[in-house]
């Protein structure tokens, strides 16, 4: 699978780069945000 | 005591009270003053220009002049822990919002009889399309402003940064209702296209939020 | 408990699903579909912008039934109304970083395509309003003291469904009285051509598939941040009791 046309200086090639990383970071970086808070909320135990 | 009487009463306590300090009116009108002033500085227009933008300015204007102001309105209800009382009075809690926005309208009309004259003054203003109808533009697109205002500044009256929120929640919401009322004004002081469209999308929005408002309040009062 | 293990397991597989989809639909629309007849590669960009555009209107439905169920249950069922505001806040925050999405990638795409980073149209005005509402909904929740910000919050959630509507029609009419300087087809479907269904279709059940994942683990995290709240409130009225055991 040759995906050498993607990387470029071209304004499409960065452009659409830029889109699929920022589309995963976005999302990722959320889920992360998410899954750490949950971690950190220590669940007490009831008496 | 019905309805009516409660909504009139708590407007003559919110008139009665702004009238002892002025506060809100005078605060209003020298706010407008100054950012007549710096609009001028920016734009400089020509009387033709002035025209085009006059509508705009005029309805940013009041705008920020009537959120300085709408918060000061609610605060008032929490010295003397007044608004603990209001809830617990059985009087229909929708009576106060109504009264009171009726209030704030009263209020910002002032400051708009006003700001009318200094505008065709600092612009050079003559309307070229129907000029009366700016009596029916005029007040829809004031109400549509407090109505809601008065609703949000309640909504965040227990909240942290009250000044702030005010403005974040208002001015989304309120994107309708200012295109309509700039667009309704700008077609009737340049003449170069008709209001009504923009006139009737003021009235079905002031009916669609007033509504919602008057329902919702007692909701927002006993919030917790 | 077994509720919990099994739901724990469901959402593990439900995890791997996802991502299983959507590296398969990342691979239909980055190398198996043809490049666009006018636009070439990057129009590979529409495979990830408009699922996303699609799914950030969907979502805020989802925080409007949550919201009016918790105004309803408020004073009914305060347990039921506690689960319908984890819901709440959990699909606006997923509006929002799918609307934050929407905005971003159109932009990148519209500057490559039309030159232009914005227009104020009525798409993009009303995508524009929704995200600014729904920032305003969550200042509000995160200022408000504690013990109102669900029902005022639930409160903005009703005036926001209201309002964008009403942007969409108002922007709509504005536009056809003074036309932006664009032209900008109505419909993006309009020109979806067979080669592109699968990948499309694809990406759209994938990223709708990781919304429904992002909304139960956030709705998760906020019944465990609402377990704890309820435990602290507890104990702190059994510190104030007097009587000893």
């Amino acid at each position: 699978m040759n995906l050498s046309w993607m990387f470029g200086p071209s304004m499409e090639q960065r452009h659409l780069l830029y889109v699929y990383v920022l589309v995963w970071v976005v999302q990722g970086g959320y889920a992360a945000w998410v899954v750490w808070q949950w971690f950190r909320t220590k669940q007490e135990p009831r008496p | 005591m019905n309805y009516a009487r409660h909504v009139w009463n708590h407007l003559k306590k919110d008139v009665r009270l702004e009238w002892r300090s002025r506060d809100s009116v005078n605060g209003m009108l020298f706010f407008s003053l100054l950012v007549v002033v710096v609009f001028s500085l920016a734009f400089d227009p020509t009387a033709a220009m002035s025209r085009e933008i006059a509508g705009g300015v005029l309805w940013v204007v009041l705008l920020f002049a009537a959120t300085t102001a709408l918060n000061q309105s609610w605060t008032r209800e929490l010295k003397n822990r007044v608004l603990e009382a209001q809830r617990m009075s059985p009087a229909p809690a929708s009576a106060l919002f109504v009264g009171k926005a009726l209030a704030n309208f009263l209020f910002v009309t002032i400051v708009e009889l006003a700001l009318a004259p200094m505008f065709i003054l600092f612009y050079n203003l003559h309307a070229l399309g129907q000029a009366r109808l700016l009596w029916i533009v005029m007040p829809l697109g004031t109400w549509a402003l407090v109505c809601n205002g008065t609703f949000f500044a309640a909504l965040g009256l227990r909240t942290r940064n009250r000044e702030m929120l005010l403005p974040l929640i208002l001015f989304p919401v309120s994107i309708p209702a200012l295109l309509g009322m700039m667009q309704a004004t700008t077609a009737i002081l340049t003449g170069e296209f008709e209001p009504n469209l923009w006139i009737r999308l003021l009235i079905a929005y002031n009916v669609a939020f007033t509504a919602a408002c008057v329902l919702l309040f007692e909701t927002v009062l006993n919030a917790e | 408990m077994e509720r919990s293990r099994i739901l724990g397991s469901l959402a593990f597989a439900w995890l791997l699903l996802t991502l299983a989809m959507i590296v398969f639909a990342t691979r239909l629309g980055l190398v198996m579909a043809p490049p666009d007849a006018l636009q070439g590669n990057v129009g590979r960009i529409f495979y990830y912008h408009v699922p996303h555009s699609m799914l950030s209107l969907v979502w805020p439905y989802l925080n409007l039934a949550a919201s009016i169920g918790f105004l309803y249950w408020r004073r009914r069922d305060p347990l039921k109304a506690l689960s319908a505001d984890a819901l709440a806040i959990a699909s606006a925050e997923v509006t929002l970083v799918y609307a934050t999405i929407c905005l971003t990638t159109g932009m990148l795409w519209g500057r490559v395509q039309w030159g232009i980073w914005w227009t104020w149209d009525a798409r993009l005005t009303s995508m524009l309003l929704l995200w600014l509402l729904y920032v305003s909904y969550m200042m509000l929740r995160k200022f408000s003291s504690t013990g109102q910000t669900q029902t005022l919050a639930a409160v903005l959630s009703i005036f926001a469904a209201i309002d964008v509507p009403i942007v969409y029609k108002s922007i709509d009419w504005w536009r056809t009285q003074h036309p932006s300087p664009v032209f900008f087809s109505k419909d993006p479907d309009a020109g979806v051509d067979k080669s592109m269904m699968p990948a499309f279709v694809a990406n759209i059940i994938a990223w709708a598939m990781w919304g429904i994942l992002l909304i139960a683990i956030r709705y998760a995290l906020e019944r465990r941040r609402q377990a704890l709240e309820q435990d602290a409130a507890l104990k702190a009225i059994e510190d104030s009791l007097e009587f000893t055991r």
